[in-house]
């Protein structure tokens, strides 16, 4: 079963066919209000051919949670009451309700999921009641606002069970574990429900952007019924956090912010949410729960603090416990580390080569380092050598690192032009890098008889070549890194190794201070033409020695490789 | 970093970050960045007030690049300090960027 996120190309080619079938009867009864067009004997008569729907939004109409001034008695009657726009939103409603029936998901708490929207809704009722808006309008936001979360599970049935998780998590929590989950939020899952559906615009905007951080471009309507939205998620998240205290919190101080409610508005206003919850589900014919009331949520909320503060000993033994299982998994994590950084080690090879040396020295701030280097020779003669510094640190720079290496190591052993072997390299990496990492890298291959040979350099600090006179020639970039875009052209240069020696390094060691100021380039050229006197192995020791401070831990990677024609005597 | 804030301006949501864009305060900037983004935003950050940005902050910046490919949106870095400029243009991602003095620069939103 599929169980990778959904990405947004996939939301771009999602079809109609993908999401659950419109309620056709329905959604042509909301474009019908929103046609100026047709007037109210004519919606009349289209609703009334419709006997299921006219059935309930009689019942919807009569009910006490809607509480219109007068016993509705027929549709004619209702239209003419209600007015086309509160008509448009209870059909949109009822249409909703019945989009996703209750075996589309396996698994899925269709029910649990119905009420806690029927909770928004009537929270966005109530809170609309107090500040001065439509209140039917606010219902409706409320009890669709986050309609794509039920989209993303009946994209990606096999997630079904991670419902029970994502409810007793606060709004913002729960935003980010959708991002997990589904690569995505509930919030770009249903605008595109709704841009499918053609629902009013007002809805649509409401449906995508209720969480977003800017909203001041977006008309002042809609601006409103954003923030009573993202008002009524939290107000309702009281009922079903588990953190129902924290939640409270975040509910006295949004609403006091967004509508300049008091504290103790905004307790009567979660007071009511539960009084009028039974009515609204019998309003909607929805199946509820039983209720708990707020006096009880604070009950067990408390109940729950004093447990936690009572038996101060039980808690020290717990504590005692924890550390103790603590100071366990650091020491395995310990044990992994080290065998990480072995195997990692081992990617940097002390080998042969036929003529000349290849020497690499590296220190790694962290355990687990995102530079390396390698060389080999191949069996014509010829030698790869390469240096990578893959962004970011610790484990997933590691792991890219890894997956560089080794793919170099094989590439190296069947090509020999570097263009050919970074571009695919490029490719590799680019499909499979995550969040924008990406991969700076040089790479060689020269001849052991004449020297001579070509280098390629990828979004990497330049190569250095120190000549016998004393001047210093740069390789720099030529390309970007790779794993920016899988694109990409990687041009080659050529160099001579019989006109000296080349160093390649990472960019830990010229930012390294030294004297209190960063080493810079200049810094390592004056370090390599002091030092060259000296044997090359030698020279690289010095050279890392005068970088890497008292303390013994570089604030970076430090990875140093040279690359030579002369042969220890 | 010190401080990251968004503004709209002429259709576009500016992701301006300030002071040292590293290891630590990339993901407050990746988090701004891909937010615009996932809003269907054509998205600029705006770079002139950052004295420092390592390969973690390159990342944000790259990922935003990415994601603004993959949903065909408009993505480009303005007022780029000379200190960013520098670790872009070692890096060659200069010619990977688009690369604005400011927004007036900008072409309009279509």
């Amino acid at each position: 079963m599929n169980s990778q996120p959904i990405s947004s190309q996939q939301l771009e080619r999602i079809r109609p066919s993908d999401l659950p079938a419109p309620p056709r009867e329905a959604l042509r009864v909301v474009q019908a209000c929103t046609d100026p067009a047709i007037d109210n004997p004519q919606l009349a008569e289209l609703i009334e051919r419709l006997p299921k729907l006219s059935a309930e939004l009689l019942r919807l109409s009569n009910s006490s949670f809607f509480a219109l001034r007068s016993q509705v008695r027929s549709i004619a009657h209702a239209v003419s009451l209600l007015g086309h726009r509160n008509l448009r939103n209870l059909s949109l409603c009822l249409a909703m309700r019945d989009a996703v029936a209750a075996d589309a998901i396996p698994g899925f708490d269709l029910e649990a999921f119905w009420e806690d929207a029927l909770r928004r809704g009537v929270a966005a009722r109530l809170l609309a009641g107090e500040v001065g808006l439509d209140g039917d309008e606010a219902f409706t936001v409320g009890l669709l606002q986050d309609f794509g979360l039920l989209i993303g599970f009946y994209l990606r049935p096999d997630r079904s069970h991670e419902w029970a998780c994502l409810r007793p998590l606060d709004p913002e929590a729960r935003l980010q574990a959708e991002r997990t989950l589904f690569g995505m939020t509930h919030a770009q899952l249903g605008q595109t429900l709704a841009r499918q559906w053609a629902l009013p615009d007002e809805l649509n905007e409401v449906i995508g952007l209720h969480h977003a951080p800017v909203l001041t471009d977006l008309e002042p309507h809609v601006q409103s019924l954003c923030r009573l939205a993202r008002s009524a998620d939290w107000l309702a998240a009281v009922y079903t956090a588990d953190d129902s205290r924290g939640v409270i919190r975040r509910c006295r101080e949004l609403l006091r912010g967004d509508w300049g409610l008091e504290f103790a508005a905004t307790d009567a206003l979660l007071d009511h949410i539960n009084q009028a919850m039974a009515e609204a589900a019998q309003a909607l014919n929805l199946p509820i729960a039983h209720q708990t009331g707020l006096d009880e949520v604070m009950r067990a909320a408390n109940l729950r603090l004093a447990e936690d503060n009572l038996s101060f000993q039980e808690m020290t033994l717990e504590l005692e416990r924890a550390l103790d299982e603590r100071n366990r998994m650091a020491h395995e994590l310990e044990r992994e580390l080290t065998l990480a950084r072995e195997v990692q080690c081992s990617l940097m090879p002390r080998r042969e080569v036929p003529r000349g040396r290849v020497i690499g020295v590296n220190h790694s701030a962290r355990r687990l380092s995102g530079d390396f280097y390698d060389y080999f020779p191949t069996r014509n003669e010829q030698v790869w050598f390469a240096i990578a510094d893959v962004s970011g640190k610790g484990m997933n720079a590691a792991l890219l690192m890894a997956k560089a290496s080794s793919l170099f190591h094989c590439l190296g052993k069947v090509l020999v032009d570097p263009s050919m072997l970074l571009a695919t390299l490029n490719r590799e990496i680019a499909e499979s890098a995550i969040r924008g990492m990406f991969v700076t890298m040089i790479i060689g291959i020269y001849d052991v008889h004449s020297g001579r040979g070509k280098l390629a350099n990828a979004g990497h600090l330049p190569a250095l070549q120190a000549g016998s006179d004393g001047a210093i020639r740069e390789f720099p970039a030529q390309a970007p890194p790779l794993g920016v875009l899988p694109e990409g052209r990687f041009p080659a240069v050529e160099f001579d190794l019989t006109a000296g020696e080349l160093y390649l390094f990472t960019d830990g060691l010229i930012e390294a201070e030294v004297q209190g100021a960063p080493l810079e380039l200049e810094g390592l050229t004056g370090l390599i033409r002091r030092e060259r006197h000296l044997e090359l192995e030698q020279r690289l020791h010095r050279i890392m020695d005068a970088v890497i401070p008292a303390s013994g831990s570089p604030r970076d990677d430090l990875t140093l490789l040279a690359v030579d024609l002369t042969t220890l005597e | 970093m010190t401080h990251a804030e968004v503004n709209l301006d002429r259709g576009y949501a500016v992701v301006a970050l300030q002071g040292e864009i590293d290891l630590y305060s990339s993901p407050q900037a990746r988090e701004l960045i891909l937010g615009c983004l996932e809003e269907g935003r054509p998205t600029l950050v705006d770079l002139s007030a950052v004295s420092y940005i390592d390969s973690s902050g390159v990342a944000s910046l790259v990922e935003g690049l990415q994601k603004a490919r993959a949903g065909g949106l408009a993505f480009a870095l303005i007022g780029v300090s000379e200190a960013a400029m520098k670790v872009l243009q070692l890096a060659r991602l200069d010619t990977v960027f688009d690369v604005y003095s400011g927004i007036d620069a900008c072409p309009a939103v279509s």
